[in-house]
């Protein structure tokens, strides 16, 4: 049983979660991301614009997910990897967000350490498979 | 604002209650409170109640839950509302069965909190237990609250240099407080060299680090200042009252090792209560998880920030020391029936400042000034009541 969030295929017309669009406030500068309805910086309702997101950043912080810490739709994850890290990245344009790490051994995660987004497979529900953004290692 | 007194409280016994269901643990509860009305009250003179409870609509899709248990204890005419936000229900319960009172709405209201958790399968409990965050975000990264508050976690230790000892010592002090209380759930201590060990769940937290799933309910009665002296010699005030919110994800917050919702929370009832947190003698705060209550030092003014390490190594918390925190063993020890758990905590304090802790061994020595600290979620909601002990 997982969250019951809209299904996979509509999912992909939202901007934010394949293609990493947030919404620049035009009253404060500052890029609110995931979008919201209010800027959470100066609370202008009403003007902003699309700014895509360059997917780097730095970990602003960690943990490794082991079996009894995963949400039962992570559990098969869990059980067949034994463990996942989930870092909360701070982006190069500022907004944090928090996502899966993968390419990555679990004693090489750390603080500070240069991430770029890739987009994988979140999990399968209902035998549909959920895709979204994950962090790796940056690569030079 | 009128002022507010506590003349009565109860709680059943925290832990895993198979032959009870919601209405027999909330009757279970009443029941006690009843009792602790030391000149009595006829529960016809409650005009309103507030009840706190998570499950209720996410887990065992119950709808109007907070009339249900009130017809069950023979009340089906008070006006009775079900509160909902997270682990902190039971807090907004009281909070609002609080205003109803001081102003002027009504002068008796009950606010309870109730939840079964033990009813279903470990699956859907950590189905349904992490849906009150931003799930949209932080489901879908695979974090349940664990895994959100070890996100906190490691960016304490890395900001302050707090060590995995530290906070094990939360939960080793916790234990051994809740050993020595007869409602807790785990009343066994456990050693630091168990709580370092313990099996991982989201590091840098283990198993020891995590609050267990409870079956219990509490309810506390208030009382205009005006009508508090024909139900008891000895009311509790509750001084100061605040409350805070925030935004649900931590991605969306400028401060993780910090909730403003808490602070927020802390200065509202500091400033109403007119004292300072180092006139507070004793507090039960939400211990959700270890580095909750480490976060919970410095939003509640206990210590500057990033200094909660060295208030657990001096053992300021513990009873005896400076300032103990969780006596009653914390959601740790005595365990975290989601809803209940704010009201559970008001109890606590009600009865430590009457001197009826009933074991002599964990009765705090002639506290007047107590602190509750509710949260929910990983800091989007938070309560703080401060109390007073009058005559
Ligand atoms: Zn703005």
């Amino acid at each position: 049983m997982g969250a019951h969030i809209s299904i996979p295929m509509y999912q992909r017309a939202v901007k934010q979660r394949y293609r990493l669009v947030g919404l620049k406030c035009l009253k404060c500068g500052k890029i609110n991301f995931p979008p919201k309805a209010g800027c959470k910086y100066c609370g202008n309702f009403d003007q902003f614009e699309e700014a895509q997101l360059s997917g780097k950043g730095k970990v602003y912080s960690y943990t490794i997910i082991a079996g009894a810490g995963a949400p039962p739709e992570f559990s098969e994850e869990a059980a067949y990897r034994r463990f996942y890290p989930v870092v909360l990245v701070e982006l190069d344009e500022g907004p944090r967000i928090v996502a899966q790490l993968v390419d990555v051994e679990k004693d090489q995660v750390e603080i500070g350490m240069p991430v770029e987004l890739v987009i994988r497979r979140i999990y399968t529900e209902e035998d549909v498979i959920r895709y979204g953004y994950k962090f790796r290692p940056k690569k030079d | 604002m009128r002022r507010v007194a506590i003349v009565g409280a109860g709680q059943t016994p925290y832990g895993e209650f198979p032959t009870l269901g919601v209405k027999e643990l909330f009757a279970w509860a009443f029941k006690d409170m009843l009792h602790s009305v030391d000149k009595g009250i006829d529960p016809r003179e409650i005009q309103l109640a507030y009840i706190g409870s998570l499950s209720a609509g996410s887990g065992f899709q119950l709808g109007q839950l907070a009339a249900l248990l009130m017809g069950h204890v023979g009340l089906p005419h008070v006006p009775a509302i079900r509160v909902e936000n997270a682990c902190a229900s039971g807090g907004f319960a009281l909070y609002s069965a609080i205003c109803a009172v001081a102003s002027g709405k009504c002068d008796i209201a009950l606010a309870g909190g109730i939840e079964k958790m033990r009813d279903v399968s470990s699956t859907k409990t950590k189905y349904w237990l992490g849906i009150s965050g931003d799930t949209e975000f932080e489901r879908l990264a695979g974090l349940t609250f664990a895994g959100i508050y070890a996100l906190v976690a490691s960016r304490y230790m890395h900001e302050f240099g707090l060590t995995r000892e530290q906070l094990a010592k939360v939960a080793v002090k916790n234990h051994r407080h809740g050993a020595m209380n007869p409602k807790a759930q785990f009343r066994r201590e456990i050693t630091l060299e168990m709580a370092v060990a313990g099996a991982p769940v989201a590091y840098p937290l283990n198993i020891w680090d995590c609050c267990p799933t409870t079956d219990g309910a509490a309810v506390v009665l208030l009382c205009s200042e005006e009508r508090a002296r024909e139900f008891t010699d000895h009311p509790v005030y509750i001084i100061g009252y605040g409350a805070g919110t925030d935004y649900l994800a931590v991605q969306d917050r400028d401060c993780i090792t910090s909730f403003k919702a808490a602070r927020m929370a802390a200065q509202e009832a500091y400033k109403q209560a007119g004292v300072k947190p180092e006139d507070i003698d004793f507090a039960e705060v939400h211990d959700c998880f270890t580095i909750a209550e480490v976060v919970a030092y410095y939003d509640l003014g206990f210590c500057e920030k990033g200094e909660a390490g060295r208030l657990l190594d001096e053992e300021a918390t513990s009873l005896g020391g400076r300032i103990p925190v969780n006596v009653s063993g914390g959601l740790k020890s005595k365990g975290h029936p989601i809803g209940a758990t704010g009201c559970g905590q008001a109890y606590e304090v009600f009865n430590q400042l009457r001197g009826q802790a009933k074991n002599p061994e964990r009765q705090i020595k002639n506290a007047e000034i107590g602190l509750s600290h509710n949260v929910g979620g990983s800091g989007g909601t938070a309560t703080v009541f401060i109390y007073r002990r009058e005559g």
